[in-house]
């Protein structure tokens, strides 16, 4: 594809592309309609937008909810995989790097999946193959039988030494939190060094970053304090953000709520985040609502970034974004009609 | 000044060199404008290329977005043949 000596033209191409992908991604009047439809109804609806080719792929092996859910899955992978052919020179290699995000959310998957006993075909149903791990290279995880012979498989990928590290104590203590905790923090290191090695639009990128680690570790913040965990936190922290792994401490040491509140406003420079942090000092919300709150503030600043810089990074990521929310949120609204639960809960797992 | 650099120039050389000039001056009005509208276009090209391969319905407005700038290169052309007719 074009390099990047071939002047502004292959950027305005591909941000232009998906902008126009953003365009069709389903409206919240859409969700609301959705939320008041049977399983065989949401399936009929999303046949009619994006899913079709999937829906009519998988409608001869499947049905309900599994048809949904698989649908999905191979959409939001061809999808990125199609933006990854269209997108020149150094944002291909940022989006690469970036979508690397999805071999970590796959790993712990599968191994979450087994040791959990879950059948293949059903860790199947919810990988999405947009990163390096490509699907043949996935299903022969899955296809394996202990924990043990997955991290044997695993020899020789970026995420192997950090899984390697921690997984005895993972095993016994049935929790992949840590390890994931690792591999976000090698991840982020990554883009990190990527975005400041150099690169024309690497500012951007960092921008983005940036974002992101600081939305992470504030939606940790409100995690941990909810949890009343009084251990040193600072392990849990991802670096290269604003805040300073000392601030992230102290923010979580804060008892008061106001209080804690205020400190965090003053540390952020993110407009929506502000708004949100003021609203929040008003009244009490749960920690559902908060992260729900959080990805709608992470996707509004994007959205603004994106027009700042129209043709970088930033519209790409904004889409790719955009795109996996969608993809929650349908889920959301299939899982939840499923098992029955009442559309006001569904609604408000949704991001809209 | 000038006079004084024309002593010496028959008339006829007079003429040819007002003729040389606004050869001249047409082909610069036409060969920037020229290149002013490819730049104009290669953003606005991009563009319309790129809605056109996610929605063909958008193709014939993009085909008119597309040429609008090529009214520089016609303002242009005007000159450059009121530069030599």
């Amino acid at each position: 594809m074009a390099d990047i000596s071939a002047g502004p033209a292959p950027y305005v191409y591909v941000c232009t592309r998906l902008r126009v992908r953003k365009a069709k991604l389903i409206p919240r009047e859409d969700y609301l309609r959705l939320l008041n439809m049977s399983i065989p109804e949401i399936t009929r609806f999303i046949e009619e937008t994006q899913y079709k080719r999937e829906i009519d792929e998988l409608a001869s092996s499947f049905h309900g909810n599994d048809l949904i859910e698989l649908a999905l899955s191979w959409n939001l992978a061809k999808e990125y995989q199609s933006i990854q052919d269209i997108t020149p020179g150094v944002l291909k290699r940022f989006t690469q790097s970036y979508l690397r995000k999805w071999d970590i959310q796959n790993i712990l998957t599968i191994l979450r999946g087994k040791t959990q006993g879950m059948k293949p075909g059903k860790i199947r149903e919810i990988l999405v193959p947009a990163g390096e791990m490509d699907r043949v290279f996935l299903d022969r995880l899955v296809k394996e039988e202990t924990p043990e012979r997955i991290l044997e498989a695993l020899k020789g990928q970026s995420v192997y030494p950090a899984i390697a590290a921690g997984f005895s104590t993972a095993v016994s203590e049935g929790s992949f939190a840590r390890i994931e905790n690792e591999l976000y923090k090698q991840f982020y290191e990554n883009l990190l060094s990527e975005a400041t090695s150099g690169f024309k639009g690497g500012k951007q990128f960092l921008e983005y970053i940036m974002l992101d680690i600081d939305i992470t570790n504030i939606r940790n913040m409100f995690r941990l304090r909810a949890d009343t965990l009084h251990e040193d936190a600072r392990s849990m922290m991802i670096p290269g953000g604003t805040f300073s792994t000392d601030a992230f401490q102290h923010l979580i040491s804060i008892e008061e709520s106001k209080e804690f509140i205020d400190t965090l406003k003053s540390k952020v420079h993110v407009k929506p985040l502000i708004m949100l942090l003021d609203e929040m000092s008003g009244g009490e919300k749960s920690l559902r609502e908060i992260e729900i709150d959080l990805i709608k503030v992470q996707l509004a600043q994007m959205e603004s970034l994106s027009k700042l810089n129209p043709f970088s990074i930033h519209p790409i990521l904004t889409y790719l974004e955009k795109k996996k929310y969608e993809i929650f949120n349908l889920r959301a609204i299939a899982r939840g009609k499923e098992v029955n639960l009442p559309t006001d809960r569904i609604r408000s797992y949704l991001v809209m | 000044m000038v006079g004084e650099e024309l002593v010496g120039l028959t008339p006829e050389m007079i003429e040819a060199s007002q003729a040389g000039m606004k050869a001249l001056g047409a082909g610069l009005a036409v060969g920037l404008t020229g290149i002013g509208t490819g730049l104009a276009e290669m953003a606005i090209g991009s563009a319309a290329v790129g809605a056109t391969a996610e929605n063909k319905d958008v193709f014939g407005l993009v085909l008119l977005l597309t040429v609008i700038p090529e009214t520089i290169v016609i303002f242009g052309l005007v000159v450059g043949l009121l530069l030599l007719f």
